[in-house]
């Protein structure tokens, strides 16, 4: 299967997996500082796929540390088939369904399920959020609507999106993951997309005066060209890969 | 899926900017068709924008609040070397087959105690009394009766096979019997 150039690769942090199973082998034998070191490398990453899919952050962290603990735990299991992380994700996974399932108020309806032609009635649309989606999340009032967002989906539609933008899952691990059909998973993501879009859209076509300046850094004029990226940022902003790159 | 012919669809313009589908015709169709590769650039920037702000939200953790989960983790691991389940399962390696030599040993044991044990030794209170039919009929020739004569008569008719045994003594007035 091709993966488009465009998509950014999930951060690796220039590690060899070798080395994470070294890691793995000596926690195995009791080597705690080896397992901190395992620790060290994936908690934000983990924290990040539990954020999405809970979307509540005391209850994301309570997640990781029972993920942590719990892949401690089972470590003999582990035989080295897998990244240390395809491992620990699984858990992550596993654990924050538990979780929404646990702390579910409302059984979720999923209509859509079935469904493997949307082109019926609401399409994708040809729109985007200007030229650098990097530049768009320095905005804290876009970031507020992507959390809305994400917030506004189904846990199962949530699910499948953070998994595959977050892990780059196939749809055939997602599938596995999620006990159901690549089909299911497919009439999900396209729900989820659609419906983040919509979401998103209606930010970008009637945007606040603050947004406008956020924008554009308080430039009036460019007020008119829309939601495309500002000509000036702020000089403490940087790109979200920038800020990623700096904070592992 | 079908494979496109004029516009492609939404789901295959998914499956492509996933890159689940490597369809040279699809890739074809998009360098024609602007509005399809919109929607396919605008699927990235969905993807881009939702692990963009997870991975800044993970990033705006500060330090310690992870420090302190870590002190928590490493307060509930246990080691595998010190476990108490590795520990028996290395012990039960070392000497299994004293173990298994035990446990057979002690069964044995346990199995006579049982079946030697007060009030079970009365064997006779256990022992079936009740007439059985015997596979092939017993043949009587003859009967040895001291101080007496016998007289054996053997039947045979559809029904089976019957023995009449006679037993009369041997002073004995027949008129008195």
């Amino acid at each position: 299967m091709n993966k488009p150039a465009q998509r950014a690769s999930i951060p690796t942090h220039g590690r060899d997996p070798v080395d994470d199973r070294e890691l793995v082998t000596a926690a195995q034998r009791g080597d705690r500082d080896a397992f901190k070191t395992l620790f060290e490398r994936y908690h934000r990453r983990a924290y990040a796929l539990a954020l999405g899919v809970i979307r509540h952050p005391d209850d994301a962290m309570d997640v990781v540390q029972e993920a942590f603990i719990k892949a401690h735990k089972y470590l003999d299991k582990f035989e080295g088939n897998a990244s240390f992380y395809t491992w620990l994700y699984r858990i992550v996974m596993n654990l924050a369904i538990d979780h929404l399932r646990k702390h579910r108020k409302v059984k979720p309806v999923e209509l859509d399920e079935n469904r493997i032609e949307p082109d019926g009635d609401e399409p994708l649309l040809p729109r985007i959020l200007g030229g650098n989606p990097g530049q768009a999340l320095m905005d804290k009032q876009i970031r507020t609507r992507i959390d809305q967002a994400l917030e506004q989906l189904s846990e199962n539609h949530r699910s499948v999106l953070v998994m595959r933008e977050l892990e780059g899952l196939s749809y055939e691990d997602m599938a596995q993951a999620m006990s159901c059909s690549k089909g299911t998973i497919m009439s999900r993501l396209f729900h989820a997309r659609r419906n983040m879009q919509k979401q998103l859209l209606d930010l970008l076509d009637h945007p606040s005066a603050e947004l406008i300046d956020d924008l554009t850094g308080g430039s009036a004029a460019a007020a008119n060209d829309g939601a495309d990226a500002p000509a000036a940022e702020p000089t403490s902003r940087k790109p979200a890969t920038a800020a990623r790159s700096q904070s592992r | 899926m079908s494979r496109p012919t004029s516009s492609p669809t939404d789901l295959e313009l998914m499956e492509h900017a996933d890159g689940e589908r490597d369809d040279a015709e699809l890739a074809a169709l998009l360098e024609r068709d602007p509005d399809a590769r919109a929607k396919r650039d605008a699927i990235q920037q969905i993807g881009e924008l939702v692990r963009g702000h997870l991975e800044l939200s993970a990033d705006a953790v500060h330090d310690a609040r992870f420090a302190a989960m870590w002190r928590r983790v490493d307060g509930q691991l246990v080691s595998p070397a010190t476990s108490l389940w590795s520990r028996v399962a290395a012990w039960f390696d070392r000497y299994r087959g004293h173990v298994i030599t035990g446990a057979v040993s002690a069964g044995a044991v346990a199995a006579l105690a049982l079946v030697l044990r007060p009030g079970v030794s009365d064997l006779a209170g256990h022992v079936d009394m009740r007439p059985v039919a015997l596979r092939s009929t017993p043949e009587i020739d003859s009967v040895d009766t001291p101080g007496g004569s016998s007289t054996v008569i053997n039947l045979d008719d559809e029904d089976g096979h019957a023995a009449v045994i006679w037993v009369s003594a041997a002073d004995s007035d027949p008129e008195a019997i």
